[in-house]
């Protein structure tokens, strides 16, 4: 499910995460950013009313409830305290639990984009391995899924993007899970799930999710079905989707630090050790 | 100017065009309108065509790896855009060679451009190397025969506004372009 093979290129350097290209990506959008304000200003009032809207339907149940094991967030308790004596004591540094929750989101900023590739499209952005941004992480936006860390310095990182010949795990709004969905070439609006047996029943407009087998986080939208193509042959139905994600005018995207994602990794490669 | 610093300065300048501004247009849908895919112009190879003409074989390898190198580090295609404008770089000469009517040594500080060469052969040269570079990089950018409609629509869409953009830049930054006026 989870497609985990290196790209072509290998090597570090060559690409646009180098401290450079970096530099001079950085440079222009710092330009360019200006122009693109009324819109983004739109689009993040937008998000921020649909967020509004379901923390209000789900105000006392956490978002991500079908996670079953939660690791604490945590913070040092830095505050300053007071002996009996009145002489003042350090920081004690003791751990404090705060809330619980199993994804972290560093919002980005789209330094360059690429659609026009046919194998592979990268996009960088603006934050880096000091931001807390590593290899391997998911890459979303508001509304939809965009991609995964491949390339990661300092303060860029270049991101493989679902427009690649990376498949998606993903589900239909009715819980039909184990589909998976990988880009069609030519178009940055439409991606294909093939080979659906024809008896799971899907209509235009239904809805696809990612699922928890993938790197994403669970439940990220997709895209909407556009056409189904159903195949005599094979008995089988393809999908198209609309990407509910609009590759041509990225500006913003959320880096999901997923903090179970080591211990699953460890225990994942225990499982093929022993195989 | 110095023949080498009109050179990296040139380098330089159409790589940021290239990275910079060209890029950026297949980002924009109505430049791909109806089904047809998103394409890039590529501008920079033009370095490699306007480097002089005596400039000696193994010179025009290495500048043309250098172009291609950097050119893959800013849009992340790992090695593609170096292979294609090694090839290029490569092919040059032979064209240079049937294109003209000396042996290439005996230009000296001379470089293919509108004013040495005139229009119709500059532009048959830059439209001869661009193709090559086109198709090769499409080739192997898509690597897959199949559908070999696509690559040749992709190629040719691309090829169109690559020489659109070549003709714009030679009309801009050759100052010694002939213009004659006539004083009555």
């Amino acid at each position: 499910m989870i497609k985990n093979s290196n790209t072509m290129q290998g090597a570090d350097i060559v690409s646009s995460s180098n401290a450079v290209a970096g530099y001079v990506y950085k440079k222009q959008n710092d330009v360019v950013y200006y122009f693109q304000l009324k819109r983004l200003n739109d689009s993040l009032l937008n998000e921020n009313a649909r967020l509004r809207n379901e923390l209000s339907a789900l105000s006392d149940i956490d978002t991500f409830r079908d996670v079953t094991a939660r690791i604490p967030v945590t913070i040092k308790d830095t505050t300053t305290k007071k002996d009996s004596a009145g002489i003042s004591l350090t920081p004690t540094g003791a751990v404090k639990i705060i809330k619980y929750a199993d994804f972290r989101y560093i919002p980005a900023r789209v330094i360059k984009n690429s659609i026009s590739n046919d194998r592979m499209n990268y996009i960088t952005i603006n934050r880096g391995t000091e931001d807390g941004v590593k290899k391997g992480m998911a890459v979303v936006t508001g509304n939809g899924i965009v991609g995964r860390v491949e390339h990661v310095s300092n303060h860029v990182a270049s991101v493989v993007s679902v427009l690649s010949d990376r498949k998606v795990s993903s589900k239909l709004s009715d819980g039909t899970s184990g589909l998976i969905t990988v880009w069609n070439p030519g178009t940055p609006e439409y991606v294909v799930t093939e080979k659906i047996p024809l008896h799971i029943k899907v209509k235009r407009g239904d809805s696809l999710f990612t699922t928890g087998y993938s790197f994403f986080p669970e439940n990220v939208l997709i895209g909407t079905v556009s056409k189904i193509d159903t195949l005599k042959t094979t008995s089988t139905k393809n999908l198209k989707i609309r990407l509910s994600t609009n590759f041509r005018n990225l500006q913003y995207v959320y880096v999901v630090d997923n903090r179970m994602a080591k211990e699953r990794e460890q225990l994942e490669a225990q499982n093929k050790q022993k195989d | 100017m110095s023949i080498y610093l009109r050179n990296i300065i040139r380098f330089i300048f159409l790589v940021l065009i290239q990275v910079l501004l060209l890029n950026k247009i297949p980002l924009r849908w109505w430049t791909a309108p109806g089904s047809l895919p998103p394409y890039t112009p590529f501008i920079y190879p033009l370095f490699l065509l306007l480097l002089p003409l005596s400039t000696p074989v193994w010179v025009m390898l290495l500048s043309g790896f250098a172009l291609g190198i950097t050119v893959d580090t800013f849009m992340d295609t790992g090695g593609m855009h170096a292979a294609t404008c090694v090839l290029v770089a490569f092919l040059r000469t032979r064209i240079l060679t049937t294109l003209l009517p000396k042996r290439l040594s005996e230009y000296q500080n001379t470089a293919p451009n509108i004013k040495s060469m005139g229009w119709t052969p500059f532009l048959t040269y830059s439209v001869v190397l661009l193709a090559i570079h086109h198709i090769v990089y499409y080739i192997t950018e898509i690597w897959n025969f199949q559908s070999v409609g696509y690559l040749l629509l992709k190629v040719l869409v691309s090829l169109i506004t690559s020489m659109l953009f070549v003709v714009l830049y030679s009309l801009l930054f050759s100052s010694s372009i002939n213009t004659t006026y006539y004083d009555k």
